[in-house]
This record gives structure tokens, C-alpha cells and sequence, in this order.
């Protein structure tokens, strides 16, 4: 096998990862914000289900969950198992996952923001929902961004959990060809595919970061 | 006879086993400037609080003028509650600036926002209102490149900009040091003198004295004495406020 196709079958396979990252920050981030609603309702059965939740998330290997999550409806209830469902299943699996970690951050940015902006808006007669949208969350944004990126960087490298259900991502590509054509370069090349790939995240969060930087 | 706009009825308010205001009464005419003095834990800030809904209260009767806002504990319907935060604007020891927000955006947020008023008549406000606190040229400043008192003068501004009938300051100096403080008096002593009505807790004997209708002095959760202001400052009647007072001039 050239290096050509060999660096072609490795492109796409990046383009999946690709889409599991971006597929997944994009569901994980706004449910995120929903779990930490949840965690911090005033109501305690609320908010033990949600610590629950998150404790079971962050308690077990996301490789299982995935696991899970694609064999679980077969074993569980005969549905048969097709192939694009293999896809789904990766996004539900780290969707579900990565919320509850970034739940966790957003509720450190949000407890960390002093009540007294709280009260600065209720005075002025902002609606809660205003208050939260337009004082809170500016500026809980702002101060997540360092462990937001931290666990963005950590999504890039798991996509290739991916792999444990056969999903055609590009670690999955690289063990393949490897394994074809008793070779280590693809294992270097997906190596440095992600590290170009982490390399643009962190470059794009300081980017953010910097922008924020107006105020303190 | 200028009519009553605060009224403030039977106040009492506890925090856990510890009762800290007991049975207050308590009103401002309108175009009258009222100071609040007394030791720390007096219950002074939580009485300023609760005129400003931001203290939930078991027991009080509060209204601002005909508006019954609060009925021995029972408050009145959000869209009530909303309309008496109209009447008034609330000044902030901390400031309570938002940070994120330049100059312009913390003052006319509310009047915009909330108040759902003209941009333009708004804009044009809010620039007259920046030249009366010496902040002109400072629209797009963010709070964190202000000093203490200029954030201060912001803040009063924010609070004005909603045009409210009382202005209640908590404290507003305490957070800033003794140059800085002066600038902050010299607004609010300008306020005093186009009939602002004002409620001031303050540990500025002598510019409550100066600046002030009339002064209550609290301790322990009670009004322990109240009168004008020149009378309670220099022949103060009752032994706790004479006790204090003396403690305040020995300490300056």
C-alpha cells in the first residue's frame, strides 16, 4: 500500500473523528448547562437524581457506557442493530457523558460569580431569566474557558473509543492498515493527526480566551 | 405637607434564634434626605434591604406611596413587586458593577431593557447623566480600568438612569478611601440639593449631619433615637446615642 491511499483511508477516517467531536460539543454543551440547572435545583430529589447522574458518568469508563449504549438495545429490548446506529450510538454515549463534565464546570462558574450581581440586577428589575442570560452567563463563560478547553482536548483523544464498536474513525483506520500491512506509520500518522488536530483547539481557545480579555 | 413615599410598617426580621430588627416604623416624605447611623449589626443595611426587596421579611407592612407592596409578610404579585422597583434605585457598598459591560451598557441596561424606553432619549440621558458625576469621556470604559470612586459615580448613575423617585445608598463609601470618599459625598450632597430624595446608611457622622434632613440612630435592632439632623448630632437626648457618637469622634 502507498502512502498516498494509506494517508487517503486515514483522512477520512479523521473526518468521522471530526464529526464525533463536533457532533458532541455540540449536543454536550448546552445539556451540560441543563445538568447543572438540575444539580443545583433547590429541590433535593432534583438534585440527588442529577448527582446521581453525574457521579455514575464520571464514575465509569466512557468505553463502557458506549458499550452500553449500542449493545443496550438489543440485550434489553430484541431491537436489532444496524449498522448507522453505530454512529448514533457513539454520539448519545459521549454526549451523555461529556454533559456531566461540563455540568460540573459551569456549576463552579456559575457558584462562583458573587451574589451581588444578583442583587445589582433584581434592583434594576432584570427578569431571572434576563439576569441569568444577560449578567450571569457573560461572565461564567468567560471563567470556564480554561477547564472547558481541558476537557475539548480530552474529547479529541476519545474519539478514538470509537474503535471499541467499530466505528470507522481514524484510530480505527490506523490499527486496520496497520494490522493489513504490518506497519507502524499509520499509528505515526494518526498520532500526528491528532496532535495537529488538539494543537488547532488549544490555538482557538486562547484565540477566545484573549477576546475575553477585556475585563476582569 | 410633601406626601409620604416610603412607608414602612412593624418591621421585624430574625435570622435563625437571632432577631435583629424589632418592631421598626419608618417613612421618607418626599424630596427628604434621611441618613441611617449606628454600630455595626444595628440592623440598618437589612432595614435599607428590605425597602429594596432584596431581604424577604416575615413581618412588615411596606408601600411605596399608595402601592402596597408587602402586607404583614405577604407580598404582593410579581407584576406589583415589579412597579415598586420603579420607585426607587439602590446603591451598593461593592458597587456591583457589571463587569462585562462598558460604562454606557451598565446604565442604560435597565432604562432599555426593562423600562423599554426610546434608545435615543435614553443615549441622551445617559451623557448628561455621565457629565453631572465628572465621568464624561468615559462611556466605553470597562469598571475594571476605573478607580473605586469612579465606579462608585457609575454605579450612582446606573441607579438614576431609571429615573427612580428615592435613592437608597448603602454604605457607599465604606469600600473606598478617605480621598476617594469625598468624591462620592460631593455627588450625593449635589443630589441633596436638587431634592432628591435619598435614604443613606452611613458611617459619615459629620457628612450625614451636614447633608441630611433628618437622623435616625439604630442599635440592637431598635430606632433608638431619631430628629434633625443638627439636633441628634450635637445635643443627642438618649445615653446609647450619646455614647456612640462620642465613640465615633474619639475614633476620628
Amino acid at each position: 500500500m502507498d502512502y498516498a491511499s494509506m494517508l487517503t483511508e486515514l483522512l477520512k477516517g479523521l473526518l468521522v473523528s471530526v464529526e464525533i467531536f463536533f457532533l458532541t460539543l455540540l449536543f454536550a454543551l448546552p445539556l451540560g448547562l441543563l445538568i447543572a440547572f438540575g444539580r443545583m435545583s433547590k429541590n433535593c430529589i432534583v438534585s440527588n437524581i442529577f448527582r446521581v447522574y453525574i457521579s455514575i458518568m464520571r464514575g465509569t469508563p466512557l468505553m463502557l457506557q458506549l458499550l452500553v449504549c449500542f449493545f443496550g438495545p438489543y440485550y434489553l429490548f430484541r431491537i436489532p442493530l444496524t449498522d448507522p446506529y453505530r454512529f448514533i450510538a457513539v454520539i448519545i454515549a459521549f454526549s451523555l457523558n461529556y454533559a456531566a463534565y461540563f455540568a460540573e464546570i459551569y456549576r463552579s462558574g456559575i457558584q462562583s460569580i458573587p451574589v451581588g450581581q444578583y442583587e445589582a440586577a433584581g434592583v434594576l428589575g432584570l427578569t431571572p431569566l434576563q439576569t441569568f442570560f444577560r449578567i450571569i452567563f457573560p461572565q461564567v463563560a468567560k471563567r470556564v474557558i480554561p477547564p472547558v478547553t481541558n476537557e475539548v482536548i480530552t474529547l479529541v483523544k476519545d474519539t478514538s473509543l470509537a474503535f471499541s464498536i467499530a466505528v470507522m474513525e481514524m484510530f480505527t483506520m490506523a490499527k486496520q492498515i496497520a494490522s493489513a500491512h504490518t506497519t507502524m506509520i499509520p499509528f505515526v500518522a494518526a498520532g500526528a493527526f491528532y496532535y495537529i488536530f488538539n494543537f488547532l483547539v488549544a490555538f482557538c481557545m486562547e484565540r477566545l480566551e484573549k477576546r475575553l480579555d477585556y475585563y476582569r | 405637607m410633601s406626601k409620604e413615599l416610603l412607608k414602612i410598617r412593624n418591621f421585624s426580621k430574625t435570622f435563625g434564634d437571632l432577631t435583629v430588627l424589632k418592631d421598626i416604623s419608618f417613612s421618607v416624605k418626599e424630596g427628604e434626605v434621611v441618613s441611617i447611623i449606628g454600630p455595626s449589626g444595628s440592623g440598618k443595611t437589612t432595614l435599607l434591604r428590605c425597602a429594596a426587596l432584596l431581604e424577604n421579611v416575615e413581618k412588615v407592612d411596606l408601600a411605596y406611596e399608595d402601592l402596597a407592596v408587602c402586607k404583614n409578610g405577604v407580598y404582593a404579585a410579581k407584576n406589583v413587586l415589579k412597579e415598586a422597583k420603579n420607585y426607587f434605585g439602590f446603591v451598593f457598598q461593592n458597587f456591583n458593577l457589571f463587569p462585562h459591560y462598558s460604562v454606557r451598557e451598565n446604565v442604560t441596561l435597565a432604562p432599555l431593557l426593562v423600562q423599554k424606553r426610546n434608545k435615543e432619549e435614553v443615549e441622551k440621558e445617559f451623557f448628561i447623566l455621565l457629565e453631572k458625576m465628572g465621568l464624561s469621556g468615559k462611556e466605553n470604559a470597562y469598571p475594571c480600568e476605573l478607580s473605586g470612586g469612579q465606579q462608585q459615580r457609575v454605579a450612582i448613575a446606573r441607579a438614576l438612569a431609571t429615573k427612580p423617585r428615592i435613592l437608597f445608598f448603602d454604605e457607599p463609601t465604606s469600600a473606598l478611601d478617605p480621598e476617594l470618599t469625598q468624591e462620592i459625598l460631593k455627588v450625593i450632597r449635589d443630589l441633596a440639593e436638587e431634592k432628591m430624595t435619598m435614604v443613606i446608611v452611613t458611617h459619615e457622622i459629620t457628612f450625614a449631619r451636614n447633608v441630611s434632613d433628618r437622623i435616625i440612630f439604630m442599635a440592637d435592632g431598635y430606632i433608638v433615637e431619631e430628629g434633625r439632623a443638627a439636633q441628634l448630632v450635637d445635643h443627642p437626648q438618649n445615653e446609647r446615642t450619646k455614647e456612640f457618637l462620642a465613640f465615633i469622634s474619639r475614633e476620628n
